[in-house]
């Protein structure tokens, strides 16, 4: 057993979050304009084992193909990924003896592809620039699909933006988390979109416990480069998401998300990757339209900044003076 | 399909599938990602790269008449066959060779409607990476048509005396000027814009949302009727590089039925570097 009191772990696998192992959930104070009732948490996602929120949904479908047999004996894994849940699902799968291949596209940060490969996967890099055509759907989903259909016996695709494992991790362990961490006072979910496992799982959990949770999903302007997640209308390529589980979509001037990551560095300690600073973003305009009475937020912040330092410098140029002698 | 004026030119992926492995059908597959074919491929279906088997090696053409019977005759398709094309983006490059297949000759030359897409959509289609057994074949090259195909004398004076259709597939930036190619396109222009006298219809206008080719009624109302294409007129398409306007050549030739229909493959990346050739922006 676990014995998460000491944090002594038998493998990695046991250090995998649950409402026992709940990742930490850390008041946001200092980067909010005033003190108020209001209680504005981030769930720390990067405290996971392997770095970030995906481990969540990577455990979750990488446990569900072995139970079904659908890996194993030379039999591995295929999957489109942008980086997260490919270096999760790498990690975990290396260390269930599972060879995998990542198919990446190619405006992934270098960093991202490096890690993949450290984890043990092999990279296929895809060129996504072609023209767009009817119904052509995303390329890195196509060379995926065409891998697992090619070789049958060596590959299967977990397909993270249509599992249903990847959705049901998320009703198993981040909405249990948060429910007993806020003591059932959870007021207002805030998370962003991507394969919208994280926003439909999370949403079904806490809305089955009070369905006057508001749950916002945070999203950034279109033409955004915020790595992981997606504008509404680039939703097409995922089945889980459900717009009856939102109550709102909020949009964001995506630049900001790249402010506010280095403002939660700088005031809060907190190590938030871009991402994390476009959701933090949302729940400050959200606070300031509605006020800020008596309420609970919980804010998932999806991994941390060590990935996107280029990315950083691109959008805030100041980072990247002064740094020759 | 049966209402395009020679619905024999399509096949479905349903047919493709049932006739895998028979005698007298070559299924070759032919895609703008050189990588795709490698991936994973139609069981028994050949490859050919656009860039370096199409196209001649040194100089800016497609390939040669001698090249190109290597090619099949390395390729094992015999003479009576019936070729099957297919590729990925709805069949852009597929419809390239599909052209070059008809310049040099070949009589039953197909587009499997939908393309690699719908193959790979389908649950009960198969891919490979197992290379296709071949034996070498005695293929000839015995006729040609050059009609089929505009040189640039044919475009400066079809712009300047109006005797001809000009349709220019490429998307509306590309056609105004706004940009020169689009993103990530290593084949470029010096200038950005249309011959004089073009109508900008996009090649993607022509597909389904499925990746097959729109009915003939929805095709007939986009070029005959939306744009005023002359019937009674030749009619010349161009694009970037020549693959985009081989699928409009496609749609105007076989399923629309237009008569004289050509396709010039020097397109935009050599008319937009002319020195002093008239050109139309906005």
């Amino acid at each position: 057993m676990p014995r998460h009191d000491v944090r002594v772990y038998d493998d990695i696998f046991e250090m995998m979050p649950s409402e026992e192992n709940p990742t930490p959930l850390v008041r946001v104070r200092n980067s909010l304009p005033d003190e108020s009732e209001y209680r504005l948490y981030a769930k720390l996602e990067w405290l996971n084992p392997l770095g970030s929120v995906k481990d969540r949904a990577a455990w979750q479908m990488v446990q569900d193909l072995e139970a079904r047999g659908e890996i194993g004996n030379g039999r591995g894994i295929v999957e489109p990924t942008s980086g997260n849940t490919g270096f999760s699902m790498a990690a975990l799968a290396s260390a269930r003896g599972h060879h995998m291949k990542a198919v990446v596209p190619n405006k992934v940060p270098a960093e991202k592809k490096i890690l993949l490969k450290m984890a043990g996967a092999e990279l296929d890099v895809v060129n996504d620039e072609l023209c767009p055509a009817p119904g052509l759907g995303d390329g890195s989903i196509n060379l995926a699909k065409t891998h697992a259909k090619a070789q049958r016996d060596r590959y299967v695709m977990p397909n993270q933006y249509e599992n249903v494992q990847n959705m049901e991790a998320h009703v198993r362990t981040t909405g249990p988390e948060i429910w007993r961490q806020t003591e059932g006072k959870i007021t207002h979910f805030f998370t962003s979109l991507g394969t919208c496992g994280t926003v439909s799982g999370t949403s079904k959990y806490l809305k089955s416990k009070n369905p006057d949770i508001r749950v916002i999903a945070v999203q950034p302007s279109e033409g955004h480069d915020v790595p992981g997640v997606r504008n509404v209308s680039q939703l097409e390529v995922t089945k889980l998401f459900d717009p009856d589980l939102i109550d709102e979509i909020l949009e964001i001037d995506f630049e900001l998300a790249y402010v506010r990551a280095v403002e939660l560095l700088q005031k809060d300690g907190l190590r938030a990757g871009p991402s994390s600073g476009l959701i933090f973003e949302g729940a400050r305009q959200i606070l300031q339209r509605e006020g800020q009475g008596a309420g609970v937020g919980v804010m998932i912040f999806c991994d941390d900044v060590f990935k996107y330092t280029s990315n950083l410098v691109k959008h805030l140029p100041e980072l990247g003076q002064g740094l020759e002698p | 399909m049966s209402d395009y004026a020679h619905p024999e030119v399509l096949v479905t992926t349903d047919w493709v599938k049932e006739n895998l492995g028979k005698p007298g059908i070559a299924l070759i597959e032919v895609d703008v990602d050189t990588k795709a074919y490698d991936a994973g491929h139609v069981p028994g279906a050949v490859g050919f790269n656009w860039e370096t088997q199409l196209n001649d090696s040194v100089k800016r053409d497609i390939i040669s008449k001698d090249d190109f019977q290597s090619l099949l005759r390395e390729s094992g398709v015999q003479n009576d066959d019936t070729v099957i094309l297919y590729g990925d983006n709805n069949n852009w490059f597929a419809a390239f060779a599909y052209w070059i297949f008809k310049i040099y000759g070949h009589d039953d030359v197909r587009l499997m409607n939908g393309g690699r897409q719908k193959w790979l959509d389908e649950d009960d289609k198969d891919l490979t990476v197992d290379a296709p057994s071949v034996s070498p074949s005695n293929y000839t090259v015995s006729g040609g048509r050059d009609d089929l195909r505009a040189l640039l004398p044919d475009v400066l004076a079809a712009s300047k005396d109006g005797s001809h259709n000009l349709v220019d597939v490429r998307s509306p930036d590309e056609f105004t000027g706004k940009v020169i190619a689009p993103p990530g396109m290593s084949e470029t222009a010096q200038r950005g814009g249309h011959v004089p006298g073009a109508r900008n219809v996009p090649w993607a206008t022509a597909v389904a949302e499925d990746g097959t080719f729109k009915s003939r009624d929805e095709l007939e109302a986009i070029y005959t009727k939306g744009q005023n294409l002359d019937r009674g007129k030749p009619t010349i398409a161009y694009c970037r590089i020549g693959e985009r306007s081989s699928h409009t050549w496609f749609v105007l030739t076989y399923l629309l039925g237009y008569d004289n229909v050509r396709n010039y493959d020097g397109s935009w990346t050599e008319y937009g570097n002319l020195i002093a050739a008239p050109i139309e922006k906005g």
